[in-house]
């Protein structure tokens, strides 16, 4: 564990000493200033919060993703027990960094009047966006260039747009008779959709933790995935 | 009896695209040798010691580390694959921290390392800034975190100026004595004559030659002795054995086919109560051997 930790560590500061870092803060200050520009309420933010933060915090883990996919990185991977901790490692940072950007985002906004929370409702932000950002990390890991195999990765942003697209005009399918389409859409974006509506509702119920649970277990699955296809992928990295 | 060994390669092939790196490979490591890989380039070397580190997989055959953990096996590459914005010392306490070392122990570590590998002056410096030779003084460094059964040194006199390599050479040595099994890539014949136990050329990936040093370079049909002072009449008395036979003040030379009269010439020496100071059969170097095995 503390293997995992360390690069951790060294993974985040590698991103944040390069330009590369740039992009997470830069993509942060935007969406605190565009979704914040009118106010938010607490059931606002655990949703528009949750998912465009989480969005960010996809692409710090492939950043991260991408710092460790470079020859600095033969001799670490050389000392570890197991390839799954580089990935571990990736997936935490990347879920750290999402962490400290919503803070930074939330506290400022409601340093300047822009956001209005509830105590203590508000701490159920804390599993709802930790279950949601380990999805987004796994997701970020999985379809990361460094454990693609073949066009592995390019596969799973393809899907992952039809998903979305599906969820996202389920009127026009139905009307033109692709129920199926849309009921798969519903099915699989169904975790994440009802944990953020429960949440902002401030409904702690069943479905609530179910949701959480197949959330966690999304990202399970995905993290898994990762790490079953880099396992015994050949690294041949170069400057 | 087989001697132990830590690295057992068996039927090893591995392609990158159409191209074979490896050609069903066979090979092993014998535990507390310093194995030299020889090759010309594109012969497998590297290829083989990233396989061994797990950074590749065979598409055929089997690698077996016997059970050796990661943390046993310290790796150093043919280039700087350093992050370059880490200072020396925060870059071996990054490593030893991987390696399983912590607090005072990770430090004390450090610092002998440092001061073994004289990179003391170096320590705060960042690894963009370090030379060739300093990179490759790091990366032994790294490498012998955690004091590791094993090293692989891929191209470890690479860059290095003469009294660079002399210092790599006097370490391997060091390491070695120590009992630290140490597989080497290198083009540099002279080096692996002088600090290799067991060698493995590999020509096309394929293994050409493999087998302890010694073994692998044979005899030539040339003997010198040298001795003590000869009575009066000895001198002829051996050349009557044999024209061919070279007899200067104190040393005999018998080459070719004459070298067979070797026992001859020694019964007469020793009848005679000549002093025997030197025998020297000639072996073939490892240049011709390399040459034969991977042109051949």
């Amino acid at each position: 564990m503390s293997r995992i930790w360390v690069l951790t560590g060294y993974l985040v500061r590698a991103l944040f000493g390069s330009l590369a870092g740039v992009a997470p803060l830069a993509a942060a200050v935007t969406f605190g200033l565009i979704a914040f520009e009118y106010g938010m309420d607490q059931a606002q933010l655990f949703t528009v919060g949750g998912l465009g933060i989480g969005v960010i915090g996809f692409l710090a883990t492939l950043l991260l993703a991408g710092k460790a996919d470079r020859a600095a990185s033969y001799l670490l991977v050389g000392r570890l027990r197991s390839r799954t901790e580089l990935l571990a490692a990736i997936g935490a940072g990347g879920w750290c960094i999402t962490w400290a950007l919503a803070l930074g985002i939330v506290s400022v906004n409601l340093l300047a009047g822009r956001l209005t929370l509830s105590w203590p409702s508000l701490l159920w932000l804390v599993p709802t966006w930790s279950v949601l950002w380990l999805l987004t990390s796994a997701l970020a890991v999985a379809l990361s260039g460094l454990v693609s195999r073949g066009a592995s990765n390019l596969l799973g942003y393809l899907l992952l747009v039809v998903i979305l697209v599906a969820n996202d005009r389920q009127t026009e399918l139905l009307e033109r008779g692709a129920s199926w389409a849309v009921r798969i859409a519903e099915r699989v974006t169904w975790p994440v959709g009802a944990l953020l509506a429960e949440a902002s509702a401030g409904v702690h119920g069943r479905t609530y933790l179910l949701a959480l649970a197949l959330v966690l277990f999304l990202a399970a699955a995905l993290f898994l995935l990762a790490a079953y296809l880099f396992r015994d992928k050949d690294v041949l990295w170069s400057e | 009896m087989t001697e132990p060994c830590l690295i057992r390669a068996l039927g090893v092939t591995k392609r990158y695209g159409n191209a074979r790196a490896l050609d069903r490979l066979s090979l092993q490591v014998p535990e507390g040798s310093v194995f030299g890989l020889l090759g010309p380039n594109g012969a497998g070397k590297t290829t083989f010691l990233r396989l061994v580190m797990g950074f590749l997989f065979p598409e055929e055959g089997t690698l077996d580390r016997c059970g050796l953990p990661p943390c046993q096996v310290g790796y150093v590459p043919d280039r700087a694959f350093y992050p370059s914005r880490l200072r020396v010392r925060e870059y071996l306490c990054l490593v030893g921290r991987l390696a399983g070392l912590g607090g005072g122990a990770l430090q004390r570590r450090v610092q002998d390392l440092l001061t073994a590998l004289d990179l003391e002056g170096a320590a705060r410096t960042r690894l963009s800034g370090c030379s060739r030779g300093m990179l490759q003084r790091v990366g032994l460094a790294q490498a012998l975190l955690g004091d590791p059964r094993m090293l692989l040194l891929d191209e470890p006199m690479l860059g290095l100026d003469p009294s660079g390599q002399k210092l790599m050479r006097a370490r391997i040595e060091a390491l070695h004595l120590s009992g630290k099994t140490i597989v080497l890539s290198s083009h540099n014949l002279s080096d692996v004559a002088r600090v290799c136990t067991h060698v493995a050329m590999l020509r096309h990936g394929r293994l050409a030659r493999s087998g302890r040093l010694d073994a692998l370079l044979p005899l030539r049909p040339e003997v010198s002795i040298q001795t003590g002072p000869m009575p009066a009449g000895l001198p002829s008395a051996i050349r009557s054995l044999d024209p061919g036979i070279l007899v200067s003040e104190n040393r005999i030379t018998l080459a070719g086919e004459v070298a067979e009269r070797k026992t001859d010439v020694l019964r007469l020496l020793l009848g005679a109560g000549v002093d025997i100071r030197e025998l020297i059969e000639a072996r073939a170097t490892l240049e011709e051997v390399y040459l034969e095995a991977t042109q051949g």
